[in-house]
């Protein structure tokens, strides 16, 4: 493997213990890439970012569609959730009762980059859907990877602030691979797109060489249905 | 070609005749075992005493009562530090209770046992002291703790530990990402059963400690009904307004207010300890060896074999006429029936009987019928039935029906009970478990169960026979619980463990 290249697949078979999702899959990531992975809710999107975080475990910083936040707990212990490997239990156990300085410093600002100020203490239980989408990508800025895996993480923000949200998690990480049912979104703002169709990966290109129309065919809802817009029929 | 027929009564695959079918076997397996049940009724004038209690009831003479805080205060107390121990105790174990088989394994047995029958144990070491009510709390509450726990840690949302970064520690994993979705259900059980436990500790006045239920056994024991009125009046009053003293702000400061309410506190003589844990309360011929001896002893416990028929007979009696009784009830509080005078009187009845412990109302039945097994059912019957109609209408009340207009007759058949009737069964089946070991308990009172010849061995010394009968009891109640939770009907919305 060059040095450049964090992960290649040649005709492997990826899925769950039980069962293979995207059989014979191929493809590398390379350092500096920035991919929109593209396709139908059930294609295997999130199969393959589970293999991608597992593969590289110590590089990733993980964003997941569930989220994955606990509402009992304030946003500062959230955030702070990301690198609770790298304290001991004991500094864990008395950060929820008093938090760390360091910590807080550093979490306020990166929670003000994403317009979560003053919410620190709140539980997330009484944030909005697209605060907390910003909380659990948050968590994952603060876990301070080289790599960024989000799946669906600018899903319920409006346009604008995905582009923002999307600004700051390329200026601190080289690589992502980002899930997306945006296709304009994928088009302007990654390098390259990964497109999934029924288990099998119909599309790898750069975002230079693809139009909509091409994206529009990772989707058979929007063949079927032409006058809706893809975007809807793709959605969740 | 035939003419094509209805099918036959109850004939039909649907989940709800299946229910209806496996019912109506317990309704017929009861009916044909009721004639080996001795239901006479003994007392002379039972109404005569029944309308001296109801006078006594409605007119209490609160001036009688001799220190009335005192057993308050020493109720609560016992009831709190009994919880709050068996927390400290159980929630240790409910992190390994799915892991370990012994584990299970021992809180089955401590809670296969009821309260006051820890109580008789360890009143034979610590008197009638603090230590003896709080182990008799604590001790079961431990093994109940360790199990709901477990069970609800284990369904815990997963989605927060999975999206935690590889290599973090177990315990920074569990306070992070489990205990705080998993409190609230915690929290809301542990109050739950404080409240249990506020009825236990009150129940311990039974076997001699000085709580509400020692002043309430001995007024009506006495015929002081008037008296008796007044602290029936009292102890429904601390139930009803444990939202208040109760509260989770003031808990703290109840906790340690009532430490020095907790007494008499026993010297306990160490070697008296050890002679009854490895000597008294096993068979003499088990700890020689003798083994012909030891069959010998077996043949000495007298009506082994009644006394575990009756428990048995007793206890489904006590089933069938708990969901007999919640079928019947359970419209009384719903708002799909009656107007609003009729909702409140039944809601009044059905709580007021949920409230009232079992042996406490066979006790009430016992004084009006004399000793037979028929007080003991009635209490089984109502308490349990009017517990699960309480629960079935809060449940129903969150139903809407589709078809307004129907007749009463028809809302109830066609709207809500089929809707209603699988959580309702279930919490029968879970009841039943409860219903058992309430069963035995009631043997205390005279009725010919296992709690009967356990009580008598206590009293006259003979602890090997008592702990044999014990473990006997236990058994028997594991093997229920098992029955009841093979037949139970599964996926219900009632499925709550503070419904339990």
């Amino acid at each position: 493997m060059s040095v450049t290249e964090l992960l290649s697949l040649a005709d492997e078979d990826v899925g769950h213990a039980s069962q293979v999702v995207l059989p014979r899959l191929s493809l590398t990531l390379r350092v500096g890439e920035r991919i929109a992975l593209l396709g139908q809710s059930g294609a295997g999107k999130s199969t393959l970012l589970a293999t991608l975080r597992r593969r590289l475990a110590a590089d990733a910083a993980w964003c997941p569609q569930s989220h994955g936040l606990v509402p009992q707990l304030a946003v500062y212990h959230n955030v702070y959730m990301g690198r609770l490997e790298r304290h001991s239990a004991l500094a864990n156990l008395w950060n929820l009762i008093r938090p760390d300085r360091r910590a807080w410093t550093e979490i306020e600002t990166l929670c003000g980059e994403l317009g979560l100020a003053g919410l620190l203490r709140r539980p997330v239980a009484r944030l909005s859907g697209g605060q907390r989408q910003r909380v659990a990508i948050a968590r994952a800025l603060y876990q301070r990877r080289r790599l960024f895996l989000g799946d669906e993480p600018v899903a319920s923000v409006d346009p604008h602030q995905a582009l923002r949200l999307l600004a700051l998690i390329d200026a601190r990480h080289d690589t992502s691979v980002v899930a997306l049912h945006q296709r304009e979104l994928a088009l302007s703002h990654f390098d390259r797109v990964w497109g999934l169709r029924d288990g099998r990966l119909v599309l790898d290109a750069a975002t230079d060489t693809l139009t909509l129309d091409d994206l529009d065919r990772l989707y058979p809802d929007a063949d079927a249905a032409s006058s809706a817009p893809a975007d809807e029929a793709a959605h969740g | 070609m035939a003419e094509p027929t209805a099918p036959g009564m109850l004939r039909g695959d649907s989940p709800g005749l299946r229910l209806a079918r496996r019912s109506l076997v317990l309704v017929a397996l009861c009916a044909v075992l009721l004639p080996f049940a001795d239901l006479s009724v003994v007392a002379h004038d039972p109404w005569a005493e029944l309308g001296r209690m109801a006078t006594g009831l409605a007119l209490p003479h609160w001036g009688e009562l001799s220190s009335p805080l005192q057993a308050i205060g020493l109720t609560v107390s016992v009831a709190l530090w009994g919880t709050l121990l068996g927390v400290l105790l159980g929630f240790p174990l409910a992190l390994v209770f799915f892991r370990s088989r012994l584990v299970r394994t021992g809180c089955a047995f401590v809670r296969a046992i009821h309260e006051l029958f820890w109580a008789l144990l360890f009143l034979q070491v610590f008197g009638f002291s603090a230590v003896t009510a709080l182990a008799a709390l604590a001790v079961p509450y431990a093994g109940i703790f360790a199990k709901v726990y477990a069970e609800i840690l284990e369904q815990t949302p997963r989605d927060a530990a999975d999206s935690l970064p590889p290599g973090v520690g177990r315990l920074s994993r569990f306070v992070y990402a489990e205990l705080p979705l998993a409190w609230e259900r915690l929290a809301a059980y542990t109050r739950y059963r404080f409240e249990c436990s506020l009825r236990a500790s009150v129940l311990l006045g039974f076997v001699g400690l000085p709580t509400l239920g020692f002043h309430l056994e001995s007024a009506f024991r006495e015929g002081h009904y008037h008296q008796a009125g007044a602290l029936l009046w009292l102890f429904y009053l601390l139930i009803g307004t444990i939202g208040v003293w109760g509260h989770r702000r003031l808990l703290p400061l109840l906790a340690f207010a009532s430490l020095f309410l907790l007494g008499p506190w026993p010297h306990v003589d160490g070697d008296l300890l050890w002679r009854f844990l490895s000597h008294d309360l096993w068979p003499a011929p088990l700890l020689n060896g003798d083994w012909a001896g030891l069959i010998a002893w077996l043949g000495d416990i007298p009506d082994l074999g009644p006394a575990i028929g009756n428990t048995l007979l007793l206890g489904l009696m006590g089933t069938v006429g708990a969901l007999v009784i919640a079928l019947l009830l359970w419209p009384l509080a719903s708002r799909h029936f009656g107007n609003p005078a009729t909702r409140l009187g039944g809601r009044a009845l059905l709580v007021g009987l949920r409230s009232t412990p079992e042996l406490m109302l066979a006790f009430i039945f016992l004084l009006l019928l004399g000793p037979s097994m028929l007080p003991a059912w009635l209490a089984l019957a109502l308490h349990n039935g009017a517990l699960i109609a309480f629960l079935a209408a809060r449940h129903a009340d969150s139903l809407e029906p589709g078809m307004p207009g129907l007749s009463a007759s028809g809302r109830y058949a066609y709207e809500l009970l089929p809707r209603l009737y699988p959580g309702l069964l279930a919490l029968v089946f879970y009841r039943a478990e409860v219903i058992i070991r309430e069963t035995a308990l009631l043997g205390m009172l005279g009725v010919a169960t296992l709690g009967f010849h356990i009580d008598s061995s206590f009293q006259y010394l003979m602890f090997d026979q008592a702990f044999f009968l014990l473990l006997v009891t236990a058994g028997l109640n594991i093997a229920v619980d098992a029955l009841a939770r093979r037949y139970r009907p599964r996926e219900v919305v009632m499925d709550d463990p503070c419904s339990r």
